[in-house]
């Protein structure tokens, strides 16, 4: 088993990763690092649930990046040098502020807005890549005792979850057998919100029961350990982006 | 003595909750109040905003909330996770909101609040969908929630589900303008028709603010208020019966008497 | 170690006191059960013990309750941690992470006790409950057996004195159960933990039972001895029964014990009742079907033909393949291979009206299918659904449990009325064939005989059959004709109840346990064959 990264490192990793592509400012050194992210995220993912994430946010950042061009290219401001083609003129009514749709198109707008949209979802892909390369459990495990109880409840959630999404199958199945062909929302919702709520009210009597919020103070068990392969980590990236910033 | 209230904004988390508010509207807002052309405001707010809304958690978990409200809060911004994914593919099909809106309504303003913005901080945390907007989203649905406040407590039956479908609409709305708002800068950038310009008057800004809005409104808000308003019309019922027999087993502020023999009761009554 | 002085209890918003002046005191190292029926109060009493009632739930408390001295009303439930261990209904639902070590460290964490303190009790724990293996799995992918073990470790990593569970058998299979119940034994017997137990299955607690405390339908409590309670309550497990159908003098509460005294009668030698096999036709024909589930494999070359009015159990362990079995023939999926027909037709092609016709369905959780606010909305939807004329459906529901008031939300049912509500839905679409899962969990003795008796109508008076998952032994050898047993994937047995569940210790009935080496299974056979013989 691959020994792993303290979950906090991953995080700090690509803060600072981010900075340093947007202190740069080049498309090509940020595709680069989204490629660079995406085969390290290849090589350690695990297989969990979360893993998701990364490709998701790609997909997420694919999207930002169309629109922003395809915005940029019909009514962005017309930036002056090679045309490489001519939309159509579409005029808008006048109580629309005098925009003008289309016209010619030029290379020095289209890389305009691709340079932007790439940059936004670079930065996307590395938030991605640390989602999808750290368990939420050991995540919110280290989330320190001064926001401990909202950390408590995204971690019942987080457990939750899953539980929930089985339970719309379930009854789904469950309605489909009482000749319930069509799904009807409330026919699923109702049901999964009485359980849920059955549920939330046994947990609370189990925590009351188990001694939550008795002791003004929290132990931790198993402090995770910040090790020399994250500080090792942490420093190169931080080196990459003091160099990156001082371009 | 009595047990436990359920979650509420009081004193200095009520404070909090005012001030981490006015910095995140000031991050929404932005590019109507500016004079100069400064550089990235919007890098400035991508750090605000998300400070916020960590001091408005610490603040929060200053031992306020009880068991009961955890388990509540966490059961339901699970469901509301969970019920997202039912709506890709169609834009606008969220059926957060209806539940969002109906538990604020019952549990209260405060625990409104604070499921929007748990309910999106999961939703990002289970999909992966970490972006410069999620505090801004988060805030945004936690002041849905929280403006449940303003419909009248009196109101019962019929008027009661008119009044929560109404701000149903007026919710989708507003968080589709909030949405925008902060993408503005984002998606437009600084350089396109539409986008702010420093310095001109209030009027063209927001002529061009509604002009990009219009047409996300048409793709996003209107399907997202008129799926909203219909669930609660057709599910507002037996949901809001649901919640509030829910809030009644979880015995919030019950009374807890102790007397020494129940002859003795018997005797008093 | 727990005393009760005088206690009563009353909930805020109802008029009907829970438990009147009740008074009893429970020794260090006793094991206690808790019986009654349902709504009797068991919940609300062991609630008690821990602080729960009144503190978490309000409430007005006469009397005083103290545990080991300390009086639960001067400090909260979560103070109490230390001494009261408490596992509830449904312990996958108390559960607040994910992984199995943390959960057991989230009550030391809350009590801030310190982290090598944490630790050795952790790997304590882990090696009393046998959980080491499963450290660091993920808590919803365990067995039930697993998840109540970890239920219970939560309690015990405190090292509390006493050790209050409600129901902590009724989800689990028989080899389960017997592992959670020894687990139980061996911390009451070597560490003299004090144990306080509610449940409905008896039959399987009460060998290990020191004291009953017994809420009666009257509201009066019962406490003493076991074997003094069992003598005069109403409902009993099957060993009673047995003993008192034999009018045996003293009443024994272990298989052992009552083997001695009816030596006598299993030296005798009783005629061989011919069992009646009438030929039936068959109605559910599953010929040698697999299925898999991505790569894990299902059940693998099933076959097996149901006839017209017989009512077949499908029994085995947890994950031996009883669902997908089950969901095959309902027709929820299309068996990967091999071919199913029920009366004559794929079930997986139907729809709608015709499927509700064609199969009856109960789930394990039957409030899947319930989504009105009231009984008589949820009747009034089966009557036009159905199209029968209005109050068919309540009509039906009548003859199974009465008094039924028609606003109650279904929610607020008891488990045995809402099964109830259920089956009338089910049964409202008359349909050919009815298929239930896990149907007697959470059910009390009352409402499992209303059950057993509705079924076994509907088998005989409309010739239809009764197909049942389930791990209740005694049902079985009440209710059905046949037993399917499912072991990782196949059918390894297909006989006569009599003859498969004679032949399997573990899921042998309580009688044919005492009985053994005569082949009788319920205590109606007994008196039947003893009556046959004079």
């Amino acid at each position: 088993m691959r020994k792993s990264l303290h979950p906090l490192t991953l995080w700090i990793a690509a803060i600072f990763l981010a900075i340093g592509v947007v202190a740069l400012d080049s498309a090509y050194i940020a595709i680069a690092i989204v490629g660079v992210v995406a085969l390290f995220v290849f090589i350690r993912r695990d297989g969990s649930p979360w893993n998701m994430s990364f490709p998701l946010s790609l997909r997420i950042g694919a999207t930002i990046l169309a629109i922003r061009t395809v915005v940029g290219v019909l009514i962005g401001v017309p930036i002056p040098g090679r045309t490489l083609f001519t939309i159509p003129i579409l005029h808008l009514p006048s109580w629309m502020p005098g925009i003008r749709i289309g016209g010619a198109v030029t290379l020095e707008r289209l890389s305009s807005s691709l340079h932007e949209g790439i940059i936004i979802a670079t930065l996307i892909a590395l938030f991605g890549a640390a989602t999808s390369l750290t368990s939420p459990h050991k995540l919110l495990r280290v989330t320190p005792s001064f926001i401990y109880e909202i950390g408590i409840t995204l971690v019942i959630a987080t457990s939750l979850f899953p539980q929930l999404a089985t339970g719309v199958r379930r009854i789904r199945t469950a309605q489909r057998l009482r000749g319930i062909e069509k799904v009807k929302l409330g026919s699923i919702a109702l049901p999964l919100l009485e359980e849920a709520l059955a549920r939330s009210l046994q947990l609370a009597a189990s925590m009351d029961s188990r001694g939550y919020g008795v002791s003004r103070k929290r132990s931790r068990y198993r402090p995770q350990q910040w090790l020399a392969r994250d500080s090792a980590f942490i420093l190169l990236t931080g080196l990459l982006t003091l160099v990156m910033v001082a371009q | 003595m009595k047990t436990s209230r359920i979650f509420t904004f009081r004193g200095a988390s009520a404070v909090t909750l005012f001030a981490t508010s006015a910095v995140s509207a000031l991050g929404f807002i932005w590019p109507f109040l500016l004079k100069h052309k400064q550089g990235h405001p919007q890098w400035i707010f991508l750090i605000a905003v998300p400070c916020a809304l960590l001091l408005l958690f610490i603040n929060v978990s200053n031992h306020e909330l009880d068991a009961k409200s955890v388990a509540l809060l966490a059961v339901l911004s699970a469901l509301i996770a969970a019920l997202r994914p039912m709506g890709t593919g169609a834009v606008g099909i969220e059926p957060m909101w209806f539940i969002l809106i109906l538990a604020a309504r019952v549990f209260g303003p405060s625990f409104g609040f604070l499921l929007g913005t748990l309910s999106m901080v999961l939703s990002a945390s289970i999909t992966g969908g970490f972006g410069p907007w999620l505090a801004y989203q988060s805030f945004a649905a936690g002041w849905v929630g929280l403006g449940v406040a303003l419909i009248p407590k009196r109101l019962i039956g019929r008027a009661e589900l008119f009044a929560l479908a109404l701000y149903g609409i007026i919710a989708a709305e507003f968080f589709g303008i909030a949405m925008d708002l902060q993408f503005w800068p984002w998606a437009l950038g600084a350089d396109s028709q539409l986008s702010y310009e420093a310095g001109v008057p209030l009027a063209t800004n927001f002529a061009h603010f509604f002009s990009y809005h219009f047409l996300s409104a048409m793709a996003w808000d209107i399907p997202r208020a008129i799926f909203t308003t219909t669930l609660i019309f057709l599910t507002g019922k037996p949901v809001l019966h649901t919640l509030r027999r829910a809030y009644t087993k979880a015995a919030f502020l019950n009374p807890i008497e102790f007397i020494e023999r129940a002859k003795e009761q018997a005797v008093a009554k | 170690m727990i005393t009760f002085s005088n206690v009563s209890l009353l909930y805020p918003h109802s008029t009907k006191t829970i438990l009147e002046d009740l008074s009893f005191e429970i020794e260090e190292g006793e094991m206690v059960l808790v019986m009654g029926e349902t709504g009797s109060g068991k919940s609300s009493l062991l609630r008690l013990i821990n602080g729960l009632v009144p503190h978490h739930t309000g409430g007005i408390l006469a009397g005083d309750i103290s545990v080991d001295g300390i009086s639960t009303r001067t400090v909260k439930p979560g103070a109490l941690a230390h001494l009261v261990g408490i596992v509830g209904q449904n312990p996958l639902n108390g559960f607040v992470t994910d992984i199995v070590e943390e959960e057991l460290a989230f009550t030391m964490e809350s009590l801030n006790v310190a982290p090598e303190v944490m630790r050795k009790r952790v790997e304590e724990v882990l090696d009393i409950l046998g959980l080491t293996a499963i450290r660091s799995r993920s808590i919803a992918t365990l067995s039930g057996g697993e998840q109540q073990r970890v239920a219970i470790g939560t309690a015990l990593v405190m090292h509390p004195k006493v050790l209050v569970l409600d129901e902590p058998t009724s989800a689990l299979d028989p080899i389960a159960a017997e592992e959670v119940l020894s687990v139980l034994h061996r911390l009451v017997h070597d560490l003299s933990v004090t144990v306080i137990i509610a449940e409905h299955r008896l039959e399987r607690v009460i060998q290990f039972v020191d004291r009953i405390i017994y809420i009666q339908g009257n509201g009066e409590t019962a406490i003493g001895p076991a074997e003094e309670i069992l003598q005069k309550a109403d409902l009993v497990p099957p060993i009673i029964k047995l003993a008192r159908a034999l009018h045996l003098n003293d009443i024994k509460t272990s298989v052992r014990d009552v083997r001695r005294q009816t030596e006598d009668i299993r030296s005798r030698d009783f005629p061989n009742v011919a069992s009646s096999t009438h030929a039936v036709t068959p109605a559910i024909i599953v010929s040698d079907i697999s299925h898999s589930y991505g790569a894990k494999r299902a059940l693998h070359n099933a076959s097996t033909t149901i006839g017209h009015g017989e009512i077949v159990a499908i029994m085995g362990r947890n994950g031996a393949g009883k669902s997908t079995l089950l969901h095959s023939i309902v027709g929820l999926h299309l068996p990967d291979s091999g071919s199913i027909t029920v009366n004559g037709r794929n079930p997986v092609t139907l729809k709608g009206r015709q499927r509700r016709h064609a199969i009856g369905y109960v789930p394990q959780e039957p409030s899947d299918l319930l989504f009105a606010q009231s009984v008589g909305e949820e009747c009034a939807q089966a009557d036009s659904d159905n199209q029968l004329n209005s109050g068919s459906t309540w009509a039906l529901l009548n003859t199974l449990v009465p008094n039924i008031a028609l606003h109650t939300h279904p929610n607020d049912l008891s488990e045995g009325q809402r099964l109830a509500l259920v089956l009338s839905i089910v049964l409202a679409a008359n349909p050919e064939v009815l298929v239930l899962d896990e149907p007697t969990r959470g059910l009390d003795y009352r409402a499992k005989n209303l059950f057993t008796l509705a079924l076994k109508e509907y088998a005989t008076q409309s010739n239809r059959p009764v197909l049942l998952a389930t791990h209740d032994v005694e049902l079985v050898a009440e209710l059905a004709d046949r037993v399917l047993f499912l072991a990782e994937g196949e059918i390894v047995a297909d006989g006569t109840t009599l003859d498969v569940l004679l032949s399997s210790p573990a899921f042998a009935p309580q009688v044919a346990k005492i009985m053994s080496p005569k082949p009788w299974l319920t205590v109606s056979d007994v008196v039947t064959a003893m009556g046959n013989s004079e």
